[in-house]
């Protein structure tokens, strides 16, 4: 699974997430993207579970680019821990994400079967996503 | 080759966040023309009206005889934003240009052909250039560029090299720059593996029974044990 090497600091604050992507809205690498278009948290394991459901649909000939990367520590307090005490324990990482981040990308022949495999990757995420191309129409 | 579109631009509008939100609300794109050494005038153009002179075959290099205030000067669109999600266009480049000089536009580059060897080998042709930057006369940008990739090999480029340009048109990318590369996949190579070694697999289990159940009982309680020591 995606996770940083070294960090600076081990926990980080929650944050808001506000607005719209700034950057990465537009399919760059491939011919058919996803889309955010919810803000959302995406956990490492989300994005494994997303990137495997669309390499496994395309099987062979295809290439898949994963755009977010999960550099976000979220911590969890154990279970039955009375409140104070300080911040609990990281647990996962996870990618934050804006409306409009385009997060996976997929290049392959068939494009029946490339909208299919990234129906696939959308269900594995926590947030709305949409289908898009590269070459959009006015 | 593309021809001359006939476009009407309302000078004079209020910049502004609060005023150009007024000016999308009424149906209109706020844009900008600047080129030529002349200054930059803020203008506003009827959504419907872009939009039918960008949907050409000439696509995003059209060229606009754009009309602001009574004057018919040539331009192009430089540089177009839109909205990361309703994907409307918020926001319109006009750059000014004279038609006798050269001029620097991107264009698409499309793949013609089918890739027999690649796709014989499980591969993909994986294209890394979509646009080419050219030099042109106005009335010789090309709409499009193309190039064959009927012969390419897994490990093999087309290169910018490859692509004919038409008469009067150059460009200053290097021509060793591939456009397209036959390619097989990590996952493709790991997809192979894991049918390999299904099949493999399939072959042992035929085999297997004809020398003793017993085996396949132990293998079957080891199995057992391995995911409870994973379940701790």
């Amino acid at each position: 699974m995606l996770m940083p090497k070294k960090v600076a600091h081990r926990k980080h604050h929650r944050g808001r997430t506000k607005g719209v992507s700034k950057g990465s809205t537009e399919v760059t690498f491939g011919e058919y993207g996803v889309q955010a278009l919810e803000p959302g948290w995406i956990t490492a394991r989300q994005i494994e579970a997303a990137r495997i459901a669309m390499t496994r649909h395309i099987k062979r000939g295809g290439k898949v680019w994963i755009n977010v990367f999960p550099d976000k520590p979220v911590t969890v307090k154990p279970a039955e821990t009375r409140m104070g005490s300080g911040k609990g324990n990281p647990e996962r990482w996870v990618a934050v994400v804006r409306p409009g981040r385009v997060l996976f990308e997929l290049s392959y022949s068939d494009p029946v079967v490339a909208r299919e495999a990234i129906d696939r990757a959308i269900q594995k995420l926590p947030i709305k996503a949409r289908f898009v191309e590269r070459d959009e129409s006015l | 080759m593309a021809a001359e579109l006939a476009l009407t631009a309302q000078s004079g509008r209020t910049t502004g966040s609060r005023e150009t939100r007024r000016i999308r609300r009424e149906g209109k794109v706020p844009g900008v023309v600047y080129g030529l050494g002349a200054d930059p005038v803020a203008v506003a153009v009827d959504w419907p009206e872009l939009r039918r002179v960008l949907t050409t075959d000439a696509g995003l290099n059209a060229l606009i005889s754009l009309e602001v205030d009574g004057n018919k000067q040539l331009s192009i669109v430089k540089d177009m934003q839109r909205h990361p999600v309703r994907r409307d266009v918020t926001h319109v480049d006009f750059l000014r240009i004279d038609p006798d000089a050269e001029i620097q536009v991107d264009v698409p580059v499309t793949l013609e052909g089918e890739a027999r060897e690649v796709i014989a080998e499980s591969g993909m042709v994986d294209q890394s250039l979509f646009t080419l930057s050219v030099f042109s006369k106005p009335d010789a940008i090309p709409d499009g560029l193309s190039i064959d990739i009927s012969d390419l090999t897994v490990g093999d480029a087309v290169r910018v090299s490859d692509i004919a340009l038409p008469a009067g048109v150059r460009t200053e990318v290097d021509p060793d720059e591939p456009v397209a590369i036959g390619t097989v996949t990590r996952s493709t190579l790991e997809a192979m593996a894991a049918e390999e070694a299904a099949e493999a697999a399939e072959l042992e289990d035929g085999e297997a029974p004809a020398e003793g159940s017993e085996q396949g009982g132990d293998a079957d309680g080891d199995g057992g044990d391995a995911d409870a020591g994973g379940d701790d």
